[in-house]
């Protein structure tokens, strides 16, 4: 297994590892040690919460590509991946159940087409009244989710989900209920998005975004049309939340409405800023940071939000770029 | 010889105020066509209506014959028409050879090739190079453009600008904040430019006006009060009285 999750994006590694090899060296290493960490894990629910941290490091990293990238504040992610879990989920229960693939691509494309017309709407706007629209409109698939009772099962969310068989490169590795399949299944799932937003974000493209971020003005005077990559950015990141959304549903084998609520939005926002957006592997290591923190944390206590929001607050203060800043913050005090 | 950039009756009114009021003017190419007037005058507000920064409240604006008047910014960018601002509007976060590159990149294509580097177009790359090698800031492409001196930012500025081939460049106050060595050193690179293409500039240094235009515009109070060659402006009764003779009007005199 290990060999054929790796086979696809191998070459693609080794292209890479040409320029910045220790960088990528501990990437290597880090997908290593995730690969082996299921079979080494005596407890299962440590497997299973690897397995919801990867799922969230995508949604963190596809925000990202919005808000660290592209200069565009999404309060409310999280919806995306929502509706991808919940047409994911539909799908699987009321079309067809044979394929995981195809599942995963009706979540993907559903949640795509929801986002298309949001989009085009939203890049009409910029800064603040941008990220008010992503609350607003966040809101109302919230409500949606959660007062749909005939489709979405209402605040009871889909149950009852048939569990497909995971294949992985045409290896049918186990149903997807069995969570060392699933915790690998998400591992290749969330590897290739990965290397494929790395592959986009440092392409002619990711700079188009990123002039957008710096200057919006400008971009448009150099003949960019802003409205026009601000929804590429942004289909991009829905796309991939769609994806985290269908690896959610089938790792859970069920969903809620509480998921696309704004608190999990703000959570979503905190693991970007956390890790240092603007860097894509920040906020993989900041929703792991964050879901360690909040599973730690209540076990302490029921009332855990508040030692959360104080942890966030003292990083926010003396980590202002995240982790993905370290480097550079101790680089700079080695210097003095 | 038939006009580049034309405005017709070109409006602007914010509320009540008429901050350009029925400007017509004609701009040549391989000319450089400034505009002047004392602060408030509008000039800036023309050249946002221009550029499409600013919707015109009347009038047109025709560029090769065309109406271009209600046509996005990229769009007139694209089509050949370039600016700079008063405010130097770079990309600051980015090295300065990025700054000149995505400009280029936007221009020539290659924006959606995403499984490519990108330094992988082979074309933009050696256009950036060029622009750089040409308005001398090679030796610090690498450096990032919140670093560079503030003369710098505003040539940097320039060269983005240039990044299109416009056919028409249109540079609002390029020199200001400048040494008088960077001046010489702009308005030097400006006249070059103007042998290539039209080139609208705005400019408060009356000497580096006087110097490097064909042809003046007054503006005063939004309207234009006089128009001709840099020596009939300086003989020009009306413009001297709209600067009050204001120091500013001082090197004119010389002429």
């Amino acid at each position: 297994m290990n060999s054929t999750a790796t086979a696809a994006p191998g070459g693609l590694i080794f292209r890479a590892l040409r320029d910045n090899p220790r960088g990528k060296l501990i990437l290597l290493g880090v997908f290593v040690f995730l690969v082996i960490l299921p079979f080494i894990l005596p407890n299962r629910f440590y497997v299973r919460l690897v397995n919801e941290i990867m799922i969230y490091a995508l949604l963190a990293m596809s925000l990202d590509v919005l808000l660290g990238y592209t200069g565009l504040l999404s309060f409310m992610h999280n919806a995306y991946l929502g509706i991808g879990a919940y047409s994911t989920g539909l799908f699987l229960m009321h079309a067809w159940s044979g394929s995981v693939w195809l599942a995963m691509l009706a979540g993907v494309l559903c949640t795509m087409a929801v986002a298309l017309p949001v989009g085009w709407v939203q890049v009409r706007t910029g800064g603040l009244a941008f990220a008010l629209l992503t609350l607003a409109f966040g809101m109302m698939f919230f409500t949606v989710a959660w007062k749909w009772y005939p489709v979405t099962g209402g605040d009871d969310g889909l149950m009852g989900l048939p569990q497909p068989t995971l294949s992985l490169l045409g290896i049918n590795l186990a149903s997807s209920g069995n969570s060392t399949a699933m915790y690998l299944f998400t591992l290749g799932v969330v590897t290739v998005c990965f290397l494929f937003t790395w592959r986009v974000i440092h392409s002619p493209l990711g700079a188009v975004l990123e002039a957008i971020r710096e200057n919006e003005e400008r971009a448009a005077f150099v003949g960019i049309n802003v409205r026009r990559y601000k929804l590429i950015g942004w289909m991009l990141a829905c796309g991939l939340a769609g994806a985290a959304g269908s690896l959610y549903i089938l790792y859970r084998g069920y969903t809620g409405p509480g998921v696309m609520g704004a608190f999990e939005g703000a959570g979503v926002l905190m693991m970007v800023l956390l890790g240092g957006m603007g860097s894509l592997w920040g906020p993989l290591v900041g929703a792991a940071i964050f879901i360690f923190m909040k599973d730690f944390l209540s076990s302490l206590t029921e009332d855990w939000e508040i030692l959360v929001g104080i942890i966030v607050i003292l990083l926010v203060l003396f980590l202002p770029r995240g982790v993905a800043g370290l480097p550079d913050l101790l680089r700079r005090t080695k210097a003095e | 010889m038939e006009p580049i950039l034309t405005t017709k009756d070109l409006s602007r009114h914010f509320g009540g105020v008429l901050a350009v009021n029925l400007v017509s003017l004609n701009v040549y190419d391989r000319q450089v066509h400034s505009i002047i007037g004392p602060n408030g005058a509008g000039k800036t507000t023309l050249i946002n209506v221009i550029t499409g920064r600013l919707g015109a409240s009347e009038g047109q604006v025709l560029y090769q014959g065309r109406d271009i008047t209600h046509r996005p910014v990229y769009e007139r960018v694209r089509q050949g028409i370039s600016r700079t601002f008063q405010i130097t509007s770079i990309f600051m976060g980015l090295s300065v050879q990025e700054n000149v590159r995505i400009a280029v990149q936007s221009h020539l294509g290659g924006s959606l090739s995403i499984f490519k580097p990108r330094g992988g177009l082979t074309e933009v790359n050696a256009k950036t190079g060029a622009i750089l090698e040409r308005v001398g800031l090679t030796d610090v492409n690498r450096q990032p453009a919140n670093s560079l001196a503030h003369g710098d930012q505003r040539v940097l500025e320039v060269a983005i600008a240039l990044a299109g081939d416009p056919k028409v460049l249109l540079l609002d106050e390029p020199a200001a904040g400048m040494s008088p060595a960077e001046t010489d050193q702009i308005s030097e690179l400006i006249s070059a430019l103007g042998k290539e293409m039209a080139v609208v500039l705005v400019e408060h240094d009356m000497e580096v006006v006087m110097k490097i235009s064909e042809h003046i515009t007054v503006l005063h109070q939004g309207g234009v009060i006089a128009r001709g060659t840099p020596r009939e402006i300086a003989s020009d009764k009306q413009v001297r009285d709209a600067y009050l003779g204001g120091d500013q009007w001082a090197p004119l005199t010389k002429i």
